[in-house]
């Protein structure tokens, strides 16, 4: 594999974007393009349009929603953490880290105005906002983050872009006096950041995990675990974009920083699944229907699949490949162990909702009214099973457009290395 | 839409008396009590709620559910059959998640007891349904579906997007009225009433029955109470 250097061959001149960048950009407005429109015919129809009903009223946008937020929250944790400790090795990727975290933060908000019935009364949030709704507290954090966050990657740009002369950097100066100055301000910034990205995803936890309507979900783990999943997922996505700007010219950086980072993915991924042992095992041992029988029906019922996938090919996979040294410290191993482990944790969210969900509270028959009228089906049901429309896809590929897309142009506009020397 | 007239200013003076609230104290806490012994399962107020509050198809605010595995099928209880309903609409909990949860207040608590829901503020994003322990509340998903042209009852129709649920036939308790529910009951197994007044007849009742609340390990502090069956029978 190749060493630390600079990859010479991968770097293209600047301005001259190729033809695979234009595909890819060309790709993405076409996804925004018709993730817009499905978003019109879904405002005029209602909710309607997606597969959600009375039984399972939150679907894939709100699962959307989390997994951004985890996304978004595990990268900066692992940057200001890495800053905070002074671990100089995190150096390279950290203004990666910090990019992605504010991408990510950005769609989780955008993923919240489709899931609303009303969405041009988002407003009211603000203006009758209501203290003791944990919804209230986690769109003020979701803002705040996102501000800090933006302000975040604009501190560590710029002074390479003044003294590129970029219009980006605001008019301020490139001196050493500044340079000085932003160095004291990101480590202030650090011992901000890091709360506010644990409490990101916390309060996002609390959303869920303080409604003791919900067996599944009501369990004081929930906010560790949401944690434990962010650092997974988020540091997961930091490696594998890491990868792919090194592979574009970007970045510059060793494999040893990958196999070290690998390292720590392991322990993130032994952390979530000590998380979920504990949890499932305090909820199935004293034999109670209400908390039990949500484990039973992801250890061996109708969520085993999901459960089972998580398991071994999102935790046990990713973590034998990341203990055997020898794959550690090949990138293509590391980068698939990243990936499963991103993908175990979507799968973790999407059990978490569905098995939260699908079964109503007082489930005596006929059950709740489903809330549309449909020809030849009951307008009741006990249990649902979600899957999501077409349309509901479209629109979650239309934002996830937007944030590839402007992950793409930020990446490739922003000045991505991190001095080593400072 | 055309402004509704209240039919009650129609109705007979023996009509109007039957539906009559009766006394109460000078602050009153609105409360029920479902008489689970006298509960036919017949779904007529289920019916007439639907009719009452011009719910579309699809959509219920009071349904009756069947204690056991189907609807409408007795279970075998210490070696006898029986068979018993729940009727269920929302319980007007004193504490309400609901309305703890609500991020912007639309569903609030009245004076009275009663959990009410602004329909113009509401932003829909069914949080309050996640956090209902009683599954009651439902969310206007599509254009509403009516058999007929026509739209029936008191209320206006709900705007898309919205969630709703019963309000205890709020518009017809401002005319001294009970809910529908109450005075069309066939069996007479649902009593309306004030929670505050200790002599009334809602109190009493619940007292002498041994009232229970469902759920009540999760503390929401219901306004309704079910009056479990005495005898059990066998069918």
């Amino acid at each position: 594999m190749s060493a630390g250097t600079l990859p010479v061959a991968g770097a293209r001149a600047r301005g001259r974007p190729s033809l695979a960048l234009v595909a890819w950009i060309g790709l993405l407005v076409v996804l925004m393009a018709i993730g817009l429109m499905a978003f019109g015919y879904q405002l005029v129809n209602g909710l309607a349009v997606t597969a959600m009903r009375n039984t399972v009223m939150w679907g894939q946008y709100i699962l959307f929603f989390m997994f951004f937020v985890g996304l978004s929250a595990g990268g900066l944790i692992v940057a200001s953490a890495g800053r905070l400790f002074g671990v100089a090795a995190f150096k390279p990727i950290i203004r990666l880290a910090v990019l992605e975290a504010t991408v990510a933060v950005l769609l989780a908000a955008i993923f919240i105005l489709p899931d609303l019935g009303r969405p041009e009364r988002v407003i009211n949030i603000l203006l009758f906002a209501n203290p003791t709704s944990p919804m209230v507290w986690d769109i003020a954090i979701v803002f705040i983050y996102l501000a800090m966050s933006t302000g975040y990657v604009w501190l560590y740009a710029r002074a390479d872009l003044a003294r590129a002369g970029s219009a980006l950097a605001l008019g301020t100066s490139a001196s050493e006096a500044a340079s000085a100055r932003d160095e004291r301000v990101k480590s202030a910034m650090a011992w901000v950041a890091l709360p506010a990205a644990i409490l990101l995803h916390s309060i996002t936890a609390w959303i869920f995990g303080l409604q003791i309507s919900r067996g599944y979900w009501y369990t004081a783990i929930m906010a560790p675990l949401f944690i434990s999943s962010a650092l997974v997922s988020g540091l997961g996505l930091v490696i594998l974009l890491a990868l792919v700007l090194r592979r574009a010219g970007r970045l510059a950086f060793a494999d040893g920083l990958v196999a070290m980072l690998g390292g720590l993915l392991a322990v993130f991924v032994v952390v979530e699944g000590f998380f979920v042992f504990a949890e499932f095992l305090t909820a199935s041992y004293p034999g109670a229907p209400g908390e039990a029988d949500p484990i039973s029906r992801m250890l061996t019922g109708p969520y085993a699949p999901l459960f089972w996938f998580e398991a071994v090919v999102g935790l046990v996979v990713p973590f034998v490949i990341l203990a055997i040294r020898r794959l550690r410290y090949d990138p293509r191993w590391v980068a698939l162990a990243s990936g499963l482990g991103i993908v175990g944790i979507f799968v973790h969210r999407l059990g978490l909702v569905l098995n939260g969900l699908s079964y109503v509270p007082i489930g005596l028959p006929p059950g709740v009214s489903i809330g549309i009228s449909q020809a030849g089906g009951s307008a009741f049901a006990e249990t649902y099973w979600y899957v999501p429309t077409l349309v509901e896809t479209l629109i979650v590929a239309g934002i996830l457009a937007f944030g590839a897309l402007l992950f793409t142009v930020a990446a490739a506009i922003l000045p991505m290395q991190e001095h080593e020397n400072h | 839409m055309p402004d509704k007239v209240s039919p009650i200013e129609a109705l007979s003076a023996a009509s109007r008396a039957w539906g009559e609230i009766g006394p109460h104290s000078p602050k009153p806490h609105w409360g029920m009590a479902v008489d689970q012994e006298r509960c036919l399962g017949c779904w007529s107020c289920a019916i007439i709620c639907k009719s009452e509050n011009n719910l579309p198809l699809g959509q219920w605010w009071n349904r009756i559910l069947t204690e056991g595995e189907a609807l409408d099928q007795p279970i075998l209880e210490r070696g006898a059959l029986e068979m018993h309903w729940l009727p269920l609409a929302c319980q007007h909990c004193q504490n309400a998640p609901c309305v703890k949860v609500c991020p912007v207040q639309s569903t609030y608590h009245r004076d009275d007891g009663l959990v009410l829901q602004d329909y113009d503020r509401c932003i829909g994003c069914r949080y309050c349904m996640i956090a209902c322990p009683y599954g009651v509340r439902v969310f206007n998903w599509g254009a509403p579906a009516r058999p007929t042209p026509h739209e029936t009852g008191m209320v206006v129709s709900r705007p898309l997007g919205t969630v709703e649920k019963c309000l205890m036939c709020v518009h017809r308790l401002a005319e001294g009225q009970v809910p529908s529910c109450v005075w069309s009951c066939p069996s007479g197994a649902r009593v309306f009433g004030d929670l505050n007044d200790p002599g009334g007849r809602l109190v009493q009742l619940i007292r002498e029955r041994e009232g229970e609340v469902l759920l009540e390990e999760v503390g929401t502090r219901p306004s309704v109470t079910y009056l479990p069956p005495r005898r059990r029978t066998t069918l």
